[in-house]
């Protein structure tokens, strides 16, 4: 029985390439992310303070954009081959997207590093959030584009080979994985329109000296409308493989194919217009946007509760199938000795948790006790640091022996390395939104002030710190257990069969269900409208507030025009 | 030269593929074959009764701690 990379050898080694890039930067960011914690919680210093923002600079763009967006590039397209059963229309396209993609990231990584080493006199110091006024060397921002340009490509590919596939089965449902690919792809042309904007028109620019000055609202706010998409584009990687892949590592089948599909046209609609809850204390944006904003945002909770249910029944149906019992004790006949599986379960519950958090910061008046302080990573480091980076990981285990035809190195490594993740998280990100709730500020290297102290209602500041110190320290571990596991599972004998890598049908499969599930043309478009919707008068302000380069003037004097005629139309 | 346990293969839905270990395999102790009918997914109902009732007692709990006492943030 013929694994992955025996049926499509020349994909399989495009998606090893991507993994490999991803878990490089997965090392590099999980040293920085230990520097920075053990640096701002006093325990080990051993940079300046001043090369703090380098160092978490380096964290944010290599974790949340390079591990996990080239995780994805990897994941889809193994995904869109095994489930059309093709190879990709040209290979030659896949290496393309995959060199611009990767020598972006390495443009990005050179000037984010360099900022270590004055000599260089090249920096690009401005956060993961890389918005004016801060501003970077050329090179970082350069980097960025042809990164971004390389994904798009990349959907291009996937789309490619759609079209191939859908030439030959004119009538068929378009099958789950692909459909999550293709929209998934969709909303990130969508949504990463504003950064292109923000970074080719106007930080390019400004980083070389062509143009003075920009207006920073306006790169805030474009980076932001792409900076709400992103964490769904990082999610729904994670999504596909509690969908996909859990059910059947549970011994069950996913419960229902056509609501998975709603939950990714729900993602594709709403991704977007929701990108001002993240500026909710931006003045130059009026409340009534912010109250749009946070109002989709509630709407978008709707998916993530859909799959919280889809993914529960459908694990619950393994346990079922496999003997389970009752209305809790079924959890127990669950495969939690397999580290896929665990891995993913205690993902889903961190998410669970991430989830509360979550909605605390998209409420627009309880956001105001909460922004800006440690709850914020609290809260991210449980989405995208555990939710996506622990299913990846867990997920890399079932996926790797079908990329190399080699078995896993140590089933039981693993399986201590995604607990330990959970549980180094657990310490972490606890203390984290504790501290957050003191008002203990986020991105600062140094949050300890002369004659003042935080103090805490239960427990104390220090054993915070504690928490959060040896929180990162276990994850670190976990990372390094991670890399030392797939690496020696690459060196292995090749074997028959490394992984059991079958696909079970959905126990309610597409047929029979709404055929407009597949219009992706009809979903778009809609998602274009709300975009149209909730952007198009805050930019507009915006830029007449400020300026389109940031010179103040009335430029152009679109709102005024739109509220004289709302005032004559009143 | 792999450390691992022997565990049995996938639950039986193809019988081609050998047995033996293999990560991502539930083991082989199938009871029965649920179908969609047959399955009525109640510890899922559990489950997420449970989750809404810790989301309701944080956010209860964080009324005391947060704005019991304290003036109206006022917006605008």
């Amino acid at each position: 029985m013929a694994t992955y990379v025996d049926r499509y050898p020349d994909e399989a080694g495009v998606v090893k390439a991507t993994f490999a890039v991803a878990f490089a930067a997965l090392g590099v960011g999980a040293l920085f992310g230990l520097v920075q914690a053990l640096h701002r919680t006093g325990y080990l210093r051993v940079i300046d303070s001043t090369d703090y923002y380098t160092v978490l600079t380096g964290h944010g763009v290599l974790l949340a954009l390079v591990f996990t967006i080239f995780f994805l590039l990897g994941l889809f397209t193994w995904a869109i081959t095994r489930s059309l059963e093709r190879p990709l229309p040209n290979i030659k396209l896949t290496w393309a997207w995959f060199g611009l993609t990767t020598t972006g990231a390495v443009f990005a990584a050179v000037a984010i590093v360099a900022g270590l080493f004055p000599s260089l006199d090249m920096s690009a110091d401005v956060l993961y959030t890389f918005y004016a006024p801060l501003q970077a060397h050329p090179l970082f921002y350069v980097g960025l584009a042809m990164f971004i340009i390389g994904t798009w490509i990349a959907g291009v590919d996937w789309f490619l080979a759609y079209r191939e596939w859908r030439a030959d089965n004119p009538d068929e449902r378009i099958p789950l994985q692909a459909f999550m690919v293709l929209t998934t792809t969709l909303m990130w042309y969508l949504s990463t329109l504003g950064v292109a904007v923000s970074v080719v028109v106007f930080l390019i620019p400004w980083s070389l000296g062509f143009i003075d000055t920009v207006n920073p609202l306006l790169t805030r706010t474009l980076f932001w409308y792409f900076g709400h998409p992103v964490v769904y584009f990082w999610l729904m990687p994670a999504y596909m493989m509690w969908y996909t892949v859990l059910p059947k590592l549970a011994g069950g089948r996913l419960f229902s194919d056509p609501l998975a599909r709603v939950v990714f046209v729900l993602f594709l609609l709403l991704s977007t217009p929701v990108g001002i809850h993240h500026q909710y204390l931006d003045p130059g944006i009026a409340e009534g946007f912010k109250f749009i904003a946070m109002t989709n945002t509630m709407f978008l909770l709707l998916p993530s509760l859909l799959t919280a249910f889809t993914v529960v029944a459908s694990m619950e149906h393994g346990a079922r199938q496999r003997g389970g019992e009752g209305y809790l004790s079924w959890l127990g006949a669950l495969p939690w000795r397999d580290p896929a599986f665990t891995g993913m379960a205690l993902a889903g519950i961190m998410f669970a948790a991430g989830g509360f958090s979550g909605m605390i910061n998209a409420g627009m008046n309880i956001n105001y006790l909460v922004h800006n302080t440690l709850w914020v990573p609290g809260h991210f480091h449980l989405t995208v640091g555990t939710a996506v980076a622990l299913t990846m990981m867990a997920g890399s285990y079932w996926l790797v022996p079908q990329l190399t035809g080699r078995r896993l190195y140590s089933r039981p490594i693993a399986l201590f390395q995604v607990v330990l993740w959970f549980v180094g998280m657990v310490f972490m990100s606890n203390a984290m939104h504790r501290a957050g709730l003191l008002g203990i500020p986020r991105r600062t290297a140094e949050p300890q002030y002369q004659s003042f102290d935080f103090s805490a209602t239960v427990g104390s500041v220090s054993e915070l710190r504690i928490q959060m110190a040896v929180g990162a320290t276990l994850l670190f571990v976990s990372v390094v257990l991670f890399l030392f596991n797939v690496l020696l599972s690459a060196i292995e004998d090749p074997i028959e069969m490394p992984v059991d890598d079958s696909l079970p049908a959905p126990l309610s499969g597409a047929d029979g269900s709404p055929v407009v599930l597949d219009n992706l043309r009809l979903w778009t478009a809609i998602a274009v409208v709300l975009v149209v919707l909730a952007y198009s008068l805050p930019l507009a302000s915006i830029v007449t507030d400020g300026g389109l380069f940031g010179e103040s003037g009335a430029f152009p004097v679109f709102v005024d025009a739109v509220y004289r005629v709302a005032g004559v139309v009143a | 030269m792999a450390i691992e346990t022997e565990t049995d293969s996938s639950s039986g839905r193809d019988p081609e593929r050998p047995k033996g270990y293999v990560v991502g395999s539930a083991p082989a102790d199938a009871e029965r074959e649920l179908s969609h009918d047959e399955f009525d997914p109640v510890g899922t109902l559990t489950v997420i009764l449970v989750y809404f009732l810790i989301l309701v007692g944080m956010w209860v709990f964080m009324y005391f701690v947060e704005f019991l006492g304290n003036e109206l943030t006022v917006v605008g």
